[in-house]
């Protein structure tokens, strides 16, 4: 169980603002923080690790205090890093450039660890072959894998990830985060995810937090979360105008929804209103899509 | 898209879904939702609310007889016609408000539509949403 009350100043690119958040989070959770970049979710991740020290509040883990403003009189106590048995993936990755992946991996485990653990994470994250590499050798998708496996290596009892999938490719991306829901359920891991992602919130957090300027804003399950809306359509998708095109009386509408480029067909007076660039939210009827199962 | 606003007079749901009806000046028009008042706090009876639907969702008839499964069918007269190749647009107008019928031109020829013309417009629940302020 982690209890978090913790306030932070911030500088972000529209001034100042206070990083405010007052939450729990239950063990074993999977918890995803949703939002704007810039709204402080990686500071709280940072001060959730240690590497960064809120002003006011506290924090405590399993009953042990890992913050706490006024803990002798006007003296915080603040945790260090290495005592907080955290594993921390970064958005930026910060690997160890002079240790191969191996080592990378070895270096986070903790001592007297099964050095198996460290085969059984390359071989969930298909890293066997480039265990020796360098990761200025490696590209960016191989990089978040190799971060994302020494973040799971220490077995944490804490697991701080941010962005762990988004430089991935789909089909590593969707084999990730089955091993990963796993391993975190078979550890039992609390887990605090940083996502954009909407379909990866939904696959696998418990709960999502929304957060604009350093306060959350809305917290549930990632259905009452993002079903908040004002229309009643359950199909519903942004997406970006790449073109608009007339036919007969209606316009065809080519939009980009996620990577995937669709056309869908609008009347004349809708289209008057739209322009290529703008983003539009793209609404039907749950009862409409027709659905074909893939083969595999 | 078409959008008509009234205010909610009956739901009837199960554990996933709801059939609103809807008030709209002498009419009751129904959509079927994947929702529940449970989940959905703006499903309450009195609530303003918008029915919207799609243009192309729009069926016109003419001296319709006999029995019909769709739920929405409500008086109309024909304001203006836009004729295209494939597909034609007419605009309706429903007791003052103004409602679009995107329908194929062959379809109009053989209602032989004009301007003018009082026919009946149908939707079926399946397409109507419904959107409502906060």
């Amino acid at each position: 169980m982690i209890q978090a009350h913790l306030k932070k100043r911030l500088h972000g690119v529209n001034g100042e603002f206070n990083l405010d958040v007052n939450f729990a989070v239950a063990e074993g959770e999977l918890l995803a923080l949703f939002g704007d970049s810039g709204v402080g979710k990686t500071t709280l991740l940072r001060c959730l690790a240690g590497l960064e020290m809120p002003e006011q509040g506290c924090l405590t883990v399993n009953n042990q205090t890992w913050f706490k403003s006024f803990h002798q009189k006007t003296i915080p106590f603040n945790l260090p890093p290495q005592q907080r048995h955290v594993g921390y993936m970064f958005q930026d990755y910060a690997l160890f450039p002079n240790m191969t992946v191996r080592e990378n991996l070895e270096f986070a485990l903790r001592k007297g660890s099964d050095k198996k653990r460290v085969d059984e994470l390359l071989a969930m994250m298909s890293l066997g072959e480039l265990q020796h590499r360098k990761p200025e050798t490696l590209s960016g998708g191989q990089k978040q894998r190799v971060a994302l496996a020494r973040a799971l290596a220490s077995e944490p009892q804490l697991l701080l990830l941010d962005e762990p999938f988004s430089a991935l490719d789909d089909a590593m991306r969707s084999h990730l985060h089955d091993e990963v829901l796993r391993l975190q359920q078979h550890d039992g891991m609390t887990a605090i995810m940083v996502s954009h992602d909407v379909g990866e919130v939904y696959k696998l957090a418990n709960r999502v937090m929304l957060m604009e300027a350093g306060q959350i804003v809305i917290q549930g399950s990632p259905a009452e979360v993002f079903s908040k809306g004002q229309t009643s359509g359950k199909f519903r998708f942004t997406g970006k105008i790449l073109a608009i095109e007339a036919m007969d009386v209606l316009h065809a509408l080519t939009v980009l929804v996620g990577n995937q480029i669709v056309r869908v067909v609008a009347t004349g007076d809708e289209a008057t209103l739209l322009h290529v660039g703008d983003s539009v939210l793209l609404v039907s009827k749950a009862f409409n899509p027709m659905v074909l199962k893939l083969e595999k | 898209m078409n959008k008509l606003t009234g205010r909610i007079a009956a739901i009837q749901c199960n554990s996933h879904m709801s059939l609103v009806d809807v008030v709209i000046g002498s009419d009751t028009l129904s959509a079927t939702l994947l929702e529940t008042p449970e989940v959905a706090e703006y499903l309450k009876i009195g609530n303003r609310v918008s029915l919207l639907f799609k243009e192309t969702e729009v069926s016109l008839a003419k001296n319709l007889t006999g029995l019909i499964s769709l739920r929405n069918r409500f008086a109309v007269t024909v304001r203006s016609i836009e004729r295209g190749d494939i597909l034609s647009a007419v605009v309706l107008d429903y007791a003052g408000k103004t409602l679009t019928a995107v329908i194929t031109t062959r379809g109009m020829d053989r209602l032989q539509l004009a301007i003018g013309d009082e026919v009946e417009a149908l939707v079926k629940a399946n397409e109507m949403a419904l959107s409502y302020d906060l």
